[in-house]
């Protein structure tokens, strides 16, 4: 992408988060929770159009689950902060993170159904104690897990400082500790600190590889998924007493499919405020601020997330 | 750090506020009813909760009431339904808020209520004395109907009614936003500088629709 459109990036995330600051999303917020509670209502309607055997039913149900799911997701949730904030923490191209996203949507879904069915089908358990439940132990349980994402982009932060105090500091930099700080990376990165090198923009694949790494993608994965979504477990009980659990399982991944639209669209918005900040900088400076900027992050993250499991427990 | 760094943290900190107020699963629409006594004091406030469609469903499918899914209840099951939502945990507010000017009213628990199925949607009543009996000619009436958690998204509708008294008039409000924002914004600034342990600040009320009681002063 040109610089200035780079840049536009990170100046619209600026913007968005002081208008959401501001209040002035609340609107946008409001509007949603109106039109969840519209999607809501016909939502049991095509539940009980289903029940009844009606033509199309199925599929109104699977196109309200979806609505659903992208009003429900349009307020802030555990998932958006952490796809955002790894995506702004990490230089992670846009595919691999927004694949992340839909992932993590559908493992969402699993999770309720697995619950829903282990529960209510093995242990008979009621809709109360099972969504209390969920509440209770997935809430801290994924709180935890986002917490120590945070923990672990700080440190890998630090690390990045700590290997990377010669860059963009010295007028020439050092060979060998270029190479010295990449030690588990077996990449020539010379090439990197040429300041005509417009390429420094992108990804090397050795910053790829950092978030295919399956502990990364899993950790992500888990720390959304291992929460459901209570919308979903609302209907997936329902149309499992109704007799038409099948329909209701559908309705679950429509629902994470739903969810999954708003997440990519953050991790979009943070890979794109990222990679602005870093257009807005001068070269030189970039090596520097990544990692600030991933401890920062992380620190956000790490913090925020520990508020609310200590809120939870 | 660039201009991202305060914004993204400011960002991420209404976010962390938000999500207990954020996802409502139960929406309920209000409507209110002001008694009046004989000495034209508020005596009582007579609560509607009309229920969404979905959370009606769950309920009735709970009890394994409507098998043919018509939308009717016979009047067995509808007996069997009075009560559904009166059993209170301890603590729980009832989610109605009564107060004379910007004096918080208490209130008895629930008494006379009723429970009915009309159109796919549950509606229950109930009633609510206030404890010590105030005149609304001295401070307008304000009825607020939230949930603190927000689990329970409420909104009132229908107008309200005056039973008793000599012109009164009921109107609903809407909540200033602007303002509500800003207490808000306050509430949440003192959040944070306060230790981890704190709770949340309730500012359900600022954004809640109220019915507020307006008498003309005694002569």
């Amino acid at each position: 992408m040109p610089r200035p459109v780079l840049i536009l990036g990170a100046v619209l995330a600026a913007l968005l988060a002081l208008l959401w600051l501001s209040g002035g999303l609340a609107l946008v917020e409001r509007q949603a929770i109106e039109a969840q509670r519209w999607v809501q209502s016909a939502l049991a309607g095509a539940i009980r159009q289903l029940r009844a055997d009606r033509a199309g039913a199925l599929a109104a149900l699977l196109g309200l689950s979806f609505a659903y799911g992208v009003f429900h997701a349009v307020g802030p949730g555990h998932g958006k902060m952490l796809i955002g904030g790894y995506g702004m923490a990490t230089r992670v191209r846009l595919g691999p993170l927004a694949l992340i996203a839909i992932l993590s949507s559908l493992a969402q879904a699993t999770v309720a159904v697995v619950l829903v069915y282990a529960g209510i089908a093995l242990f008979g358990w009621t809709r109360d104690r099972l969504i209390d439940g969920a509440d209770q132990v997935t809430a801290p349980v994924s709180y935890a897990i986002v917490a120590l994402i945070g923990v672990w982009l700080m440190v890998r932060g630090w690390r990045g400082i700590r290997g990377g105090q010669g860059d963009g500091q010295t007028a020439a930099p050092d060979p060998g500790r270029v190479h010295a700080h990449h030690d588990h990376a077996h990449h020539d990165h010379a090439h990197v600190h040429d300041d005509h090198c417009g390429h420094a923009h992108a990804p090397t694949p050795a910053q790829v590889a950092r978030l295919t790494g399956w502990r990364d993608t899993a950790a992500l994965i888990a720390g959304v998924a291992v929460r459901p979504c209570t919308g979903a477990l609302f209907v997936l009980i329902l149309t499992w007493q109704m007799g038409i659990g099948a329909g209701g399982i559908l309705a679950a991944y429509a629902m994470g499919l739903g969810t999954a639209l708003v997440t990519v669209g953050v991790a979009a918005l943070s890979v794109w405020a990222r990679e602005g900040t870093f257009a807005a900088l001068p070269a030189k400076a970039i090596s520097r601020a990544a990692p600030v900027l991933e401890i920062t992050v992380g620190a956000i993250v790490a913090l925020v997330a520990s508020r609310l499991l200590l809120a939870a427990i | 750090m660039t201009v991202t760094g305060p914004a993204l943290a400011a960002m991420l900190a209404v976010c962390t506020a938000l999500p207990a107020l954020a996802h409502p699963h139960v929406f309920i629409d209000t409507e209110v009813e002001v008694i009046l006594n004989a000495e034209g004091k508020v005596d009582a406030i007579r609560v509607t909760w009309i229920y969404d469609e979905l959370y009606t469903l769950s309920i009735i499918e709970d009890r394994g009431f409507d098998p043919d899914f018509d939308g009717v209840l016979d009047s067995a099951e509808k007996a069997a339904l009075s009560g559904f939502d009166m059993v209170w945990d301890e603590g729980y507010s009832g989610d109605t808020y009564v107060l004379a000017g910007e004096t918080p009213l208490g209130l008895s628990g629930p008494s006379d209520w009723t429970a009915d199925y009309v159109a796919g949607q549950l509606v229950s009543t109930h009633l609510r004395q206030v404890e010590t009996p105030v005149d609304p000619r001295d401070a307008p009436l304000i009825v607020q109907s939230y949930d603190p958690s927000f689990y329970v998204s409420y909104r009132i509708v229908g107008t309200p009614k005056v039973t008793g008294g000599t012109d009164c008039a009921a109107e609903i409000f809407e909540p200033d936003r602007a303002a509500a924002d800003k207490a808000f914004e306050a509430a949440l600034e003192e959040y944070y500088g306060s230790d981890l342990e704190g709770d949340f600040p309730a500012v359900g009320a600022a954004y809640a629709d109220e019915v507020r009681l307006t008498c003309p002063a005694r002569s």
